[in-house]
């Protein structure tokens, strides 16, 4: 039986999908069975990340509402041997068109075929957000080191602390950019965890070649010399129990080291 | 016939006195007529004692109005020797304290009809709202209420009080930038409601001058 980990946000654009591509990717290339579910339906773009957009044939509404059966749906990441799959999102139906308990069954079943189940969630603490954290057993909340993404992900990790059947949400710092961090122009990785208060699952370089990767449809967590792709190995390692080191984006940060060293048990 | 209604000067001012064994009728009409004795000729503010009747409140803007059909005469305070069971329930509610261990979070709302203590922060778009007094174990952020169901007394006081906005009773207070650059260090401090109706940071030492019916510890050793 495998585990369903749901990744958001509040804030739009901070990254969740982005996160999702990759640390599925990553998982994959550990050699573990990853099914990625895009529920951010009217605005999916997990496939167009993963370079899968002209192989879909039916989506996550179709599934629902009994039009195909869940493996029909599934697109197969031919880069990855049997390991990827992609469930992607409606692009055409309004949210509205799928409840959280239809979430819930789909996420049980796949769970039963996949090590891990990934769900993409929409931004914002509606509907979408509420389908996509339904089935899932662990949170994985995405911010930047600015303040009003960290103001959102409190108030989701404030609304997925009353989910019963979560484990306690965990953190991803994402697009820091050292120089700011130094100048004090960003907050730092030890003032939003601290304000945060929830353990820190790790932290992505700001990389240009995150965007130029993803508009050629290959997650960069695939090429192993971008630090930012060293980042999602670590946060992928970290998910598959081992205790990884902060990796130091510059002398500054070291202080964080011993942060993350001490978190990570599961 | 006994006097129904008995009118006494005080240090305080008039203070009218009403029966409180005989039936209501009798006592209004009484007064009816007392007030209406031409000798009471010069303006004055009263108070009226209820001693042990329970009056509802029509029962009371009654007896106020009877009063004040005499023109001169203005109703300044009610004072009874008894409560409902719901008025004495709602008090013993506001003695009481509750606890909350955790982050109140941005768009989360903790309250408590008494005293509330909170263990952990208060972060920004996070609320606290208490009838009484909130001690906030951690770093106030976000917002507090205080006194909510109208108790000027209540208190705020934090390990570390940067709030956005502090209200006491109805009184606000939103913290701008040059407040919480007076206050550099906003380390144990505590917030109180000052009679010129202004909220007021002090130090959390001094609450002990401020608001010694907070202790509820007597003397010690
Ligand atoms: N570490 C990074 N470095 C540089 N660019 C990044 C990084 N992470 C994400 N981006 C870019 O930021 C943009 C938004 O990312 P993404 O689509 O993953 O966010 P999202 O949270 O899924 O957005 P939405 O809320 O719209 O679903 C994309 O253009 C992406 O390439
Ligand atoms: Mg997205």
């Amino acid at each position: 039986m495998g585990e369903a980990i749901v990744v958001t946000s509040g804030k739009g654009g901070v990254g969740k999908t982005t996160t999702t591509a990759n640390l599925g990717t990553a998982l994959a290339l550990q050699g573990k069975k990853v099914c990625l579910i895009d529920t951010d339906i009217g605005l999916r773009n997990l496939d167009v990340i993963l370079g899968l957009e002209n192989r879909i044939i039916y989506d996550l509404v179709d599934v629902l509402e009994g039009r195909c059966k869940v493996h029909q749906a599934l697109v197969k990441d031919k880069r990855f041997e049997d390991m990827l799959y992609l469930l992607p999102a409606a692009q055409t139906t309004d949210k509205n068109a799928v409840n959280p308990d239809q979430m819930r069954e789909l996420v049980m079943g796949l769970k039963e075929q996949y090590d891990f189940v990934i769900i993409d969630c929409p931004a914002g603490i509606e509907q979408g957000y509420k389908n996509a954290v339904a089935g899932a057993d662990r949170a994985i909340v995405v911010t930047t080191p600015e303040i009003s993404a960290v103001r959102d992900a409190d108030r989701i990790i404030g609304l997925l602390e009353l989910e019963e059947n979560i484990d306690p949400p965990k953190l991803i710092i994402n697009r820091i950019r050292p120089h700011l961090m130094k100048a004090g122009e960003a907050l730092d990785v030890n003032e939003i965890t601290t304000h945060l208060s929830i353990d820190l699952l790790g932290i992505i370089a700001d990389d240009e070649s995150v965007i130029s990767s993803s508009n050629r449809g290959e997650p960069i967590v695939m090429d192993p010399t971008n630090r930012a792709a060293l980042g999602y190995r670590n946060i992928a390692r970290r998910l598959l129990g081992e205790s990884v080191p902060l990796m130091t984006m510059d002398k500054q940060n070291q202080g964080v080291f011993s942060k993350i060293k001490a978190i990570f048990s599961k | 016939m006994k006097n129904l209604v008995y009118i006494k000067g005080t240090k305080q001012g008039l203070v009218l006195q009403l029966d409180d064994q005989c039936a209501y009728a009798d006592l209004l009409a009484e007064l009816a007529a007392k007030v209406s004795d031409p000798a009471l000729d010069g303006s004055a503010e009263v108070q009226v004692n209820l001693g042990f009747r329970f009056c509802t409140e029509a029962q009371q803007k009654e007896i106020v109005a009877t009063i004040q059909t005499n023109t001169h005469l203005r109703v300044s305070k009610m004072m009874s020797d008894v409560i409902t069971v719901e008025e004495s329930n709602r008090r013993i509610q506001e003695r009481q304290s509750e606890t909350y261990v955790g982050i109140v979070r941005s768009g989360q709302i903790v309250k408590a009809e008494g005293d509330l203590v909170v263990v952990g922060d208060v972060n920004p778009n996070g609320k606290v709202v208490a009838g009484g007094n909130i001690y906030v174990l951690g770093r106030l952020k976000g917002q507090a209420h205080a006194g909510a169901n109208g108790n000027r007394e209540a208190v705020i006081a934090a390990s570390w009080l940067e709030a956005t906005h502090l209200m006491i009773h109805d009184a606000l207070e939103i913290m701008t930038d040059e407040l919480t650059v007076l206050s550099e260090q906003p380390e144990m401090e505590c917030a109180y409601l000052h009679n010129n109706g202004h909220i007021i940071i002090d130090r959390l030492q001094e609450l002990r001058y401020i608001r010694p019916e907070i202790s509820t510890f007597k003397g010690g050793s």
